[in-house]
């Protein structure tokens, strides 16, 4: 069985322009349409992150699905869930905000809707072909592929992906 | 080239599709290459929450109301917004302006008798603005007058004792008083763009309605840059009358010396006109037909409305005159000039002439216009043209055979003398008449660009498909009328499948009262976009006869394909004058609420006008016809 | 030759019970598991059952099996089964029914039971000490009839029944010997914002006082007698005092109790193929290397998992857990409080940054060189990273002004690491 596609960032190529942030709210939107998104109720979250390491390393950050996810293995009301394509969800309909998933992230890329009182992360765009961010990204720091095909051709950026936070 | 987007949607006309065509098999990269490339588009930008106005930035405030919610200085999202669209509306009025100053400091030359080759054509026109200006008429010379006007025109530049005259004279007098009340009256025109800049400099104007109501104020300058733009060159060039010509890229002539003229200003492309003429042998001599200029956006507006020089193409579709291969040169003196004409010039042999010491292209060939030595350059110009007619003769050439006969001149001097075989004592009364009567539903003003985010010219030709049949008068400029005229809507012989039965009566009671052996062509071409003062013109004269002011009337305006901070600054000064003006691309506002609000509703409370965002033609028509149906109620009209 | 079936028998289908049978049977398809709970309903997420006093949940969405993690393949839990005792030495349990089972592999994760303050008339019907979804049933059904709720005990299980009492339109006091709420998960001023949103929220708190005495009539409980003298009329108690492991019915095993069952670093017993986990388990702060004993879910599946795999034969080494490791959202605040939080009289260094809306209080070692706490209040946002940090227990250097001011972000991990 081939290996589920997964996203992956080459550190190199972002340029911190947050489309990811933008493009990844406008697809968990009701409208999926920027301008009206902006005003929908409950707001749409974006779930990736545009972090800044000075002086010049901007770093997306991603849920990265752990394999051993802490988050699932956290969640007190069962909300959290592996899907068979190796996706790690929270079903907000049974997440009761007690952001226990939060707190157990070493990634920090778990959000809290606070106009819902949910919890919610990357689900890598299920009714996409691609995710939504790595379509968006102007210079392509984000690719989606497998991660041998990913090693195979930038080797040193997919160790440094690799690095295990606890939960690889 | 292609990534498999339909090109199709690129473009609704069909002689542009085809060289569009043409430019991918040749590899060739058009606008809506570059589109494709740099989609998706920053949505910090797009709803205007990208702040560059100081070195600690870029700021960009979450439009979704996350982190960051302000920018470092502090500034609210309302307030970037706010300062955004300031600095655009600035930047058009610059533009307008600074086209006007161009034509008063040739205008100034000409009265001292430094220029030979400009004279005053209009002297009727000319003792008009001196009167409204309160400028001495009787018993003096052209020059002394023309002296007097461009002293005037350029006093409007900076602060004085009187505010901008060619604002508080051109509106009613309850305008007047509406932009007094509301401290919006501009004190000097370069003053208000200065005064934006300043305003939205960091750490100074942070309340996004005063910021707004200053934006509003110079707008109000960009209306009298555009008005004196267009009086100073009707005296100059003459005020345009009804001419016949025709347009889209079938116009230029495989045989002849092509030469399109294109960007803004008469100054250069009338003088163009004349020595064009005076070519004719050279070019002969080099086996061409002879000299064929066609003209591009609003400086083949200009020599269209006043010459009847056809016009190949416009805005969006500017790369695809070079595409043809059978252009010699181009002309250009400044705005909407993309600067990737040098490099599609490069792959077809044209060579791209820049002619003003602001606008100058990395690749193109520069020679410095001047009035004193205008004659010399335009021969200069079109003897490059010639020489480049000689090395193409045996290149093949593709020029769509589509084009279509265009009735162009409608300047309000010109609409009013045809009204005026009507009913010469009250030349406005037929037009009054028909709009109490109902056979003119209301106006509509189509102006501003070709935008590459909308299938070129499918906005405006909708919407006017369908205001039309609803009996709207439709006015055009710029390269809205461009759009229009390429698509037949300025060919009389389509009055009878595009107008209602109440315009089609009044197009034809006009036209046979002129003796047109035809009605009056289904929209009007009121010339370019400082012409948009043309129309704001049309409206104080209706608005004056019916003893009511601007926002009564049932007149509404529309840049449905917008591009340049010009058409921003038009659409603020239509608002400033009481208009429902649509807008039919996203304006970057939508990132604060409140600008939004203010834009599109609040406003309406101050000027009478406001905003229409809609990006579907067809619903914007709609929004249209109800703004102006709601106007007619106002004024007991059915 | 017929190989025997191996028998895993793993008592209590909580958290740790149910983690590890999941373990197991990811690495083990073949061999029988049993899990025996005492409880007559199926597993479920025991955090939840405030929600059986709102209402706000019905039991089915509470279930443990087919959520998450717990797939329940193969895995066959036996309810209604209370234990007598463990024979080591023949390797069997038996229940209270009488029935006999031997085990080849045995895990006590029996957790904890609340721990009951010897205070008059605390029989009385009408008083609670919430721990399973019967104890939950039943006060829901109390509630029906109860105007004004007193709970004993400010920690957190105390606030969560509180706020669900309040949601039914109950009156609710809560009765706190300590200075503050949440004692054991943080310091009296670290507390302010929560007090402040407890209060926001309507619920009434009175600091520095115990009850004395329970008082009852026919009807069950009618007030609390309080320490100072006061009286308050009340038609329910519960009582949130902590809890004490599940040991009784080991005590003739020979297994190892001290406090809790006590194991080594592979979650083993001292008895032979016994494996303990969860609430009723010692285990150790991974930080002071302290022996505690602790109610946190989290802690219960992580140590349950690995004893599962032990179990399976795959030796796996437990690290321990924060004795601190909470979050939660009351009312409308968020908090995380982990690691160590307590400072007082400590040499910790430590750090505290008081807003309006956001509280914090970072915790290092006394030569600032290691986080070992955090508590958040109001802003939780990646708390994760910080748990990290303290459970790594690594050297912060060039990223601790980050950390004091919370702007940590897996950036500055990432670079840390490269």
């Amino acid at each position: 069985m081939s290996k589920p596609k997964e996203i992956f960032v080459r550190l190199d190529r972002c340029v911190g322009c947050h489309t990811c942030n933008i493009a990844c709210a406008v697809e968990h939107s009701k409208s999926k349409n920027l301008f009206e998104a902006i005003s929908e109720q409950p707001t749409p979250k974006n779930r990736v992150y545009v972090e800044w390491v000075p002086p010049e390393h901007k770093v997306p950050v991603l849920c990265r699905h752990c394999e051993d996810a802490p988050c699932m293995h956290a969640c007190i009301s069962g909300a959290i869930s592996r899907t068979k394509e190796g996706v790690v969800i929270t079903n907000s309909d049974k997440c009761i905000g007690c952001w226990t998933c939060v707190m157990v992230c070493p990634y920090g890329v778990i959000g809290r809707h606070m106009e819902t009182r949910k919890a919610y992360r990357c689900d890598r765009c299920p009714d996409l072909q691609a995710p939504a961010c790595v379509d968006a990204c102007p210079t392509q720091a984000l690719v989606y592929r497998t991660a041998d095909a990913f090693s195979g051709d930038v080797r040193q950026d997919a160790a440094r992906e690799m690095i295990s936070g606890e939960g690889r | 080239m292609s990534d498999g987007k339909d090109i199709l949607n690129r473009s609704t006309d069909p002689a542009v599709l085809q060289m569009i065509a043409k430019a991918e098999k040749m590899g060739v990269t058009t606008v809506w290459d570059r589109y494709d490339a740099m989609t998706p588009q920053c949505g910090f930008g797009e709803t205007g929450l990208c702040c560059r106005h100081c070195l600690q930035g870029p700021c960009r405030i979450n439009p979704f109301g996350d982190e960051p919610k302000t920018g470092i200085c502090g500034a609210s999202a309302d307030v970037m917004v706010a300062r955004g669209l300031d600095r655009a509306i600035a930047a058009g009025t610059a533009a307008h302006s600074g086209h006007a100053k161009h034509l008063a400091h040739t205008m100034l030359k000409m009265a001292e008798g430094k220029l030979r080759e400009y004279m005053v054509k209009d002297v009727e026109k000319l003792k008009a603005v001196a009167a409204r200006l309160n400028i001495p008429v009787k018993g003096r010379k052209e020059n002394e007058i023309a002296f007097d006007v461009a002293k005037a025109a350029l006093a409007d530049f900076h602060e004085k004792d009187t505010p901008v005259l060619w604002a508080t004279t051109v509106v009613t007098p309850g305008r007047v008083k509406v932009l007094t009340d509301l401290g919006l009256v501009p004190k000097g025109i370069d003053h208000e763009i200065s005064e934006i800049m300043h305003r939205t400099l960091y750490g100074v104007d942070a309340d996004a309605v005063n910021l707004l109501l200053a934006g509003l104020r110079c707008s109000v300058a960009d209306l009298a840059g555009c008005y004196m733009g267009t009086d100073l060159a009707d005296i100059l060039f003459g005020t345009p009358k009804p001419i016949v010509t025709e347009a889209n890229l079938g116009v230029i002539k495989a045989d002849a010396v092509n030469i399109a003229v294109h960007g803004h200003n008469p100054v250069l492309s009338d003088v163009m006109v004349f020595v064009a003429k005076e070519m004719e042998k050279e070019a002969k001599a080099a086996g061409a037909l002879g000299i064929n200029l066609v003209g591009i956006c609003c400086a083949g507006n200009e020599v269209m409305m006043r010459h009847g020089i056809p016009a190949c193409t416009h805005s969006i579709s500017q790369e695809m005159a070079i595409m043809t291969g059978a252009l010699d040169a181009m002309v250009v003196d400044y705005q909407c000039i993309m600067p990737s004409l040098v490099t599609v010039a490069e792959c077809m042999g044209t060579t791209i002439v820049t002619t003003m010491d602001m606008c100058k292209i990395s690749g193109a060939t520069h020679m410095d216009f001047s009035e004193e030595a205008a004659s010399e350059k335009a021969k200069e110009i079109i003897r490059i043209a010639i020489k480049n007619f000689s090395k193409r003769a045996k290149r093949p050439v593709d020029i769509p055979n589509i084009k279509t006969p265009v009735v162009s001149g409608f300047s309000v001097e010109a609409i009013v003398a045809a009204l005026s075989k009507l009913d010469a004592k009250d030349p406005l009364k037929p037009l009054i008449d028909n709009i109490k009567a109902g056979n003119i539903r209301g106006v509509c003003l189509f102006a501003g660009c070709n935008s590459v985010k909308v299938p070129q010219d499918r906005n405006f030709t909708v919407m006017a498909r369908k205001l039309l049949k609803k009996n709207v008068l439709i006015v055009a400029t710029g390269c809205g009328a461009g759009s229009l005229m390429r698509h037949g809507f300025m060919n009389p012989a389509n009055v009878d499948e595009l107008c209602g039965d109440g315009l089609k009566a009044v197009l034809t009671a006009i036209g046979k009262a002129n003796n047109l052996g035809g009605p009056l062509p289904p929209v009007l071409h009121m010339g370019s976009c400082v012409d948009n003062s043309r129309a704001v013109a049309l409206c104080v004269a209706v608005a004056n006869y019916l003893g009511v002011d601007t926002d009564k009337l049932p007149v509404v305006a529309s840049a449905a394909e917008a591009v340049s901070e010009k058409a921003v600054s038009i659409g603020a000064y239509a608002v400033a004058a009481g208009l429902p003006t649509h807008v039919g691309v996203m304006l970057p506002v939508l990132g604060s609420p409140l600008v939004t609000r203010v834009l599109t509703e609040k406003v309406k409370d101050l000027t009478g006008g406001y905003f229409i965002v809609d990006l579907d033609p067809d619903s914007s028509a709609d929004k249209l016809l109800n703004a102006i149906d709601a106007r007619r109620a106002g004024l007991g009209l059915g | 030759m017929v190989v025997k079936q191996m028998q895993y028998v793993i008592i209590g289908a909580s958290a740790a019970g149910m983690a590890a049978a999941e373990a197991i049977r990811k690495l083990d398809s073949e061999n029988s598991i049993t899990v025996l709970s005492k409880e007559q309903d199926m597993p479920y997420f025991r955090p939840m059952i405030p929600f059986m006093i709102t209402g706000k949940k019905k039991f089915s969405e509470m279930m443990l099996i087919g959520q998450g993690p717990y797939q329940g393949a193969n895995i066959n839990v036996r309810l209604n089964s209370t234990m007598e005792a463990v024979h080591t030495t023949d390797q069997t349990v038996s229940i209270k029914s009488g029935e006999e089972l031997s085990y080849d592999k045995l895990l006590i994760a029996t957790g904890s039971r609340p721990h009951i303050p010897p205070i008059a008339g605390i029989e009385a019907e009408g008083v609670f000490a919430l721990r399973t979804l019967s104890d939950a049933r039943a006060m829901a059904l109390r509630a029906e009839r109860t105007k004004h709720a007193v709970m004993l005990g400010g920690g957190l299980l105390n606030l969560k029944t509180a706020f669900a009492l309040l949601e039914r339109g109950l009156e609710v006091t809560l009765i706190i010997q300590s200075p503050e709420v949440l004692s054991q998960l943080m310091e009296p001023n670290d507390a302010t914002l929560i007090r402040n949103a407890l209060i926001r929220a309507g619920l009434r708190v009175m600091t520095g006082c115990s009850a004395s005495r329970i008082l009852s009539d026919a009807n069950g409980v009618n007030g609390v007698f309080l320490d100072d003298g006061r009286e308050v009329v009340c038609q329910m108690v519960c009582i949130g005092k902590g809890g004490r492991p599940n040991v009784d019915f080991l005590s003739q095993s020979g297994i190892r109790v001290d406090q809790g069952v006590v194991v080594d670093r592979f979650t083993a017993c001292n008895a032979l193929n016994v494996f303990a986990a969860g609430d009723v388990a010692v285990t150790f702060n991974s930080t002071t290397g302290e022996r505690i004993v602790t109610g946190l879910w989290t802690n219960a599946v992580e140590m349950g998992h690995c004893a599962g795999r032990n179990m399976a034969s795959q030796p796996t080494e437990y690290n321990g857990t924060l004795g601190i490791l909470n979050a939660t959202q009351v009312a409308d605040v968020p908090f995380v409080s982990m690691g160590i939080v307590h400072t007082s009289g400590t040499d910790y260094e430590t750090h505290v940054a008081a807003a309006p809306k956001a509280y914090r209080k970072l915790v290092f070692t006394p030569d600032g060189a290691k986080l070992v706490g955090a508590l958040f209040v109001g802003d939780i946002s990646r708390a994760g990273l910080y748990r990290y940090l303290i459970r790594e227990s690594r050297t912060v250097k060039g990223i601790k002004s980050s950390i004091i001011k919370k702007q940590l972000h897996y950036g500055h991990i990432l670079k840390e690491t490269i």
